[in-house]
């Protein structure tokens, strides 16, 4: 489908493809999808436990997007906007499948906090593997946190979760993730 | 912040991300199947509107067909209950007649009014119901 305006979409910025896909520019979106799907997709891997159903949801969430893609108020807000529909996509998919995202209060973590830079150091990361061994809760908050950078807060707002289940499922899948890629430390 | 904690953001910035393999393919036959379903659903609600507007237009010219003789009178009849009931409490010589009067003849007319009303109430349900 040729794109209003664009003699070569791949040259065109994103923020120029996010306004020509408010105005309904299939072709521009196509590009849209094109440059985002490897992240969007490596995310919801990571929430997820199968590559089927992480693609899946992130076909979900592009749809969603394109349905909604005039509530976007600046282009630049994109990311951010995208990823909040993409853990909705994750957390409704969930509620289906009727998961729980139990509530836990105690923000303890279940083994010592230290870590030694050798330690580190020495740590054969197979993240994607480790992360399969999370719940779906620990998995989710752990990836939006040291995966997304976003703050606690930020995870709270986005999930519907209450603070302290938030930090407590980053501190212990944190500390499940530091015990199976490092079982040394 | 712990070295673990560096190395794990790091461990996840380094993630290898998944090539298209047909995804954006997907995506894209998927927008545009949905933006022609959203087309022919919206054809099809407009469709449903002007079957629903044409039944209540047909429903009004069957009722002034139906009364045609006194259609005209309705309309006259409005007025004229109106003055009749303003008579009617205005002077009042008997108050228990002039009442009873009041009651016969806005029977008629409400009976005809309510029938309006209720043939575009009619309608209007009809419209509503083909766009859900």
């Amino acid at each position: 489908m040729a794109s209003r305006g664009f003699t070569k979409l791949a040259e065109a910025t994103e923020a120029a493809l996010i306004i020509a896909a408010q105005a309904k520019d299939q072709a521009a979106f196509g590009e849209l999808v094109k440059r985002r799907q490897g992240w969007a997709r490596a995310l919801l891997r990571r929430m997820c436990q199968s590559h089927a159903e992480a693609d899946d949801l992130a076909q979900e969430a592009f749809i969603k997007a394109w349905d909604r893609l005039r509530d976007l108020e600046t282009p630049a807000a994109f990311p951010g906007w995208f990823r909040r529909i993409a853990v909705t996509t994750f957390l409704m998919a969930k509620r289906r499948q009727k998961a729980v995202f139990e509530e836990i209060t105690d923000a303890s973590p279940l083994a010592s906090e230290d870590s030694t830079p050798e330690a580190a150091a020495g740590a054969k990361l197979d993240l994607e593997k480790a992360l399969a061994r999370l719940s779906d809760a620990e998995r989710l908050c752990v990836t939006l946190n040291h995966g997304e950078g976003l703050s606690h807060s930020e995870i709270v707002e986005i999930t519907g979760l209450p603070l302290g289940t938030v930090k407590s499922h980053v501190l212990r899948g944190t500390d499940k993730l530091r015990r199976l890629l490092d079982p040394d430390s | 912040m712990t070295d673990f904690d560096a190395l794990l953001k790091r461990s996840f910035a380094e993630a290898h991300e998944p090539a298209d393999d047909g995804f954006v393919v997907n995506v894209t036959q998927a927008v545009a199947h949905r933006e022609e379903s959203m087309k022919v659903r919206s054809y099809v609600q407009y469709g449903a509107m002007m079957i629903g507007l044409a039944a209540v237009s047909w429903g009004v010219y069957s009722m002034v067909g139906a009364f045609g003789p006194i259609s005209q009178e309705i309309m006259a009849s409005l007025g004229l209950e109106v003055a009749r009931a303003h008579a009617a409490v205005s002077t009042a010589p008997d108050v228990g007649a002039s009442a009873q009067n009041f009651i016969q003849s806005m029977g008629v007319g409400l009976t005809l009014v309510l029938m309006f009303a209720a043939a575009l109430a009619g309608g209007a349900v009809a419209i509503r119901a083909s766009r859900d």
